[in-house]
């Protein structure tokens, strides 16, 4: 009886949560001449690949992909190894006050993000920075730095000292040290980091609408977003469709490391 | 959990042995300042500076142009402002509306399926639209709840004709509506942090309380709920800060309108400081807003700290 309930009740949940997904699929298929005004249930046509089409064309979302993927790579890929330097630094080398080190870098993670946007949005135009990919890759990476080193510190400590003893007594060097012996042994929590970082990095619009203007340089969701203030222009099916092939990375990424995510953040607890 | 112990672990000294090569030589404080500088740097010159220094313009009239120094000017036109008290129940009701529904349903997901032959399948559902973006989650919910939108057809079609709603044009409808969408959207995150939890628990704990004849809602209440507190205190904690953080989707679905009825203390910094041009009074938004997020999350990891 508390079984059936039980599973009524997930199944019923499950439905329920897949009722959007539902929507945002079937309507991105309408074709723009078959939209009729209010939203479909059932597939009106199939006019996907020109509504993919007309969002590429009318806002730039190829080239917004194309931006994203270079900053969420590149950024997270230097996020990382900045993490894990500082991360050695802090775990391994003897370092005064590593408390008062891990909150400078970790405190990055509580402030609102929106508090960084007037202090950057002025200092990136004095710099020139404003509107340049390698602006919007540098506040990328810093970004992603925080987190990226609470994953990668934490999973450092599991390193045993006899290991950094036997290499010291080698007479080798820190980086030597680092390089050889804690990077491989961490390279699991990096990876996670990394794709943890590239989603977020991925999905980010507030600093993409707020330092960037240019199509060449706005990643995916801001052009996307001047999809949406075009609406009445291109019409529903067309965002839909260009929000649903603007998330395709991110989720094909996100399930083929979904398993790996729970197994290895299961090994640093 | 070591994620909860990240002050416990610092505290204790990195390196009590005299394990590293030129131990406290000149060489070796170099080496360390090379190891730490680019993180501090990145996160100093970013965010650190960046924080300081909308501190400081909290004190001043700005339009961008010129800038005249006003003390606390800008807090008390903010406090006294009419829409602020509005804001703050908005931003609470972020609170609440998150800690109740994306961490209760996690938590019942996670614990109803992880022992189920097409758990998996279940999950899938709710963890997919984590992995779509906000600006899909915004384009999809506009498509839902616009005056001819889907829920409003789908409630004519199931001849509830007279519940038809503006969704988005009334307060407090429009937050809530909002903080449904970003459950739909958000939950995804509780269900993975909550099975990590739920592997942590040892079978033979499980096992032993079902020989005590513990099962269903005894079972839960009093062993799997004890055994799940650290991560149910990093779901809490991440929930309690996003939460108050609010931005993108209420952003992307009413730009905090109508007016700014819908408005969190996010968007009221971002609309001060971008569409206003009020530097001053954004910063004191984005102070006050920085306050609240460090007070709480402090206070709420102290006490759970503490406890454990």
């Amino acid at each position: 009886m508390g079984r059936a309930i039980k599973a009524v009740v997930l199944v019923a949940t499950a439905l329920l949560w897949l009722v959007p997904t539902w929507l945002l699929v079937v309507n991105s298929f309408t074709a723009a001449a078959d939209y009729t005004g209010t939203p479909a249930w059932w597939p009106q046509s199939w006019g996907f690949l020109d509504n993919v089409g007309v969002a590429f064309a009318k806002a730039n979302v190829g080239y917004g992909m194309l931006n994203s993927l270079v900053y969420a790579v590149l950024g997270a890929l230097i996020a990382v190894v900045v993490a894990a330097l500082a991360s050695f630094a802090v775990v391994v080398m003897p370092v005064k006050r590593p408390a008062l080190w891990f909150w400078v870098i970790y405190v990055g993670t509580i402030l609102p993000l929106q508090m960084f946007l007037a202090p950057l949005f002025g200092g990136y135009a004095t710099t020139a920075l404003y509107d340049t990919q390698y602006g919007m890759l540098l506040i990328y990476a810093a970004l992603a730095v925080p987190f990226a080193f609470f994953v990668v510190r934490n999973y450092m400590t599991t390193v045993p000292r006899e290991m950094r003893e036997a290499a010291a007594l080698d007479g080798a060097s820190w980086l030597r040290m680092f390089v050889s012996i804690h990077l491989p042994l961490v390279r699991s929590a990096m990876l996670a980091a990394f794709l943890f970082q590239f989603t977020w990095i991925w999905n980010d619009l507030l600093f993409g609408i707020t330092l960037s203007t240019s199509p060449n340089v706005r990643p995916a969701m801001a052009s996307l977003a001047d999809l949406t203030s075009n609406y009445s222009n291109v019409g529903p099916p067309v965002v839909l469709a260009g929000a649903l092939v603007a998330s395709l990375p991110t989720v094909i990424l996100f399930f083929a490391f979904q398993r790996f995510f729970t197994r290895s953040l299961k090994l640093t607890s | 959990m070591t994620v909860l112990t990240p002050a416990a672990e610092v505290e204790r000294p990195a390196s009590t042995p005299a394990a590293g090569p030129a131990r406290r030589g000149p060489r070796s404080v170099l080496a360390v300042a090379l190891f730490l500088a680019p993180a501090v740097a990145l996160v100093g010159v970013l965010m650190i500076v960046p924080f300081l220094d909308t501190a400081y313009r909290s004190f001043f009239n700005d339009n961008g142009l010129s800038r005249t120094f006003v003390g606390l000017d800008n807090y008390v036109t903010l406090l006294t402002s009419s829409g602020f008290g509005q804001t703050l129940v908005n931003t609470l009701m972020w609170v609440v509306g998150t800690l109740a529904l994306p961490v209760l349903i996690g938590l019942l997901i996670a614990v109803g399926t992880h022992e189920l032959r097409w758990g998996a399948l279940a999950r899938f559902s709710l963890v997919l639209p984590y992995a779509l973006s906000g600006a899909a989650t915004a384009v999809v919910w506009t498509f839902v709840l616009r005056d001819d939108g889907a829920l409003n057809a789908a409630l004519a079609a199931l001849g509830l004709a007279h519940l038809e709603q503006g969704w988005l044009l009334e307060w407090p409808l429009n937050t809530v509506v909002m903080i449904v969408a970003s459950t739909w959207q958000g939950t995804g995150v509780a269900v993975i942090l909550f099975l990590i939890g739920l592997q942590a628990i040892p079978p033979s704990t499980i096992e032993a309380a079902k020989l005590d004849g513990a099962s269903g809602f005894r079972l839960f209440w009093h062993i799997t709920l004890p055994q799940l507190r650290p991560i149910t205190v990093v779901v809490v904690g991440i929930s309690v800060v996003n939460s108050l953080k609010t931005f993108d989707i209420v952003w992307l679905l009413s730009k905090g309108g109508p007016g700014t009825a819908s408005e969190t203390l996010a968007l009221t910094m971002y609309r001060e400081t971008f569409t206003l041009a009020r530097y001053g009074a954004g910063a004191a938004v984005a102070v006050v807003l920085t306050v609240v997020v460090v007070a709480v999350s402090w206070l709420y990891l102290r006490r759970q700290l503490q406890a454990n």
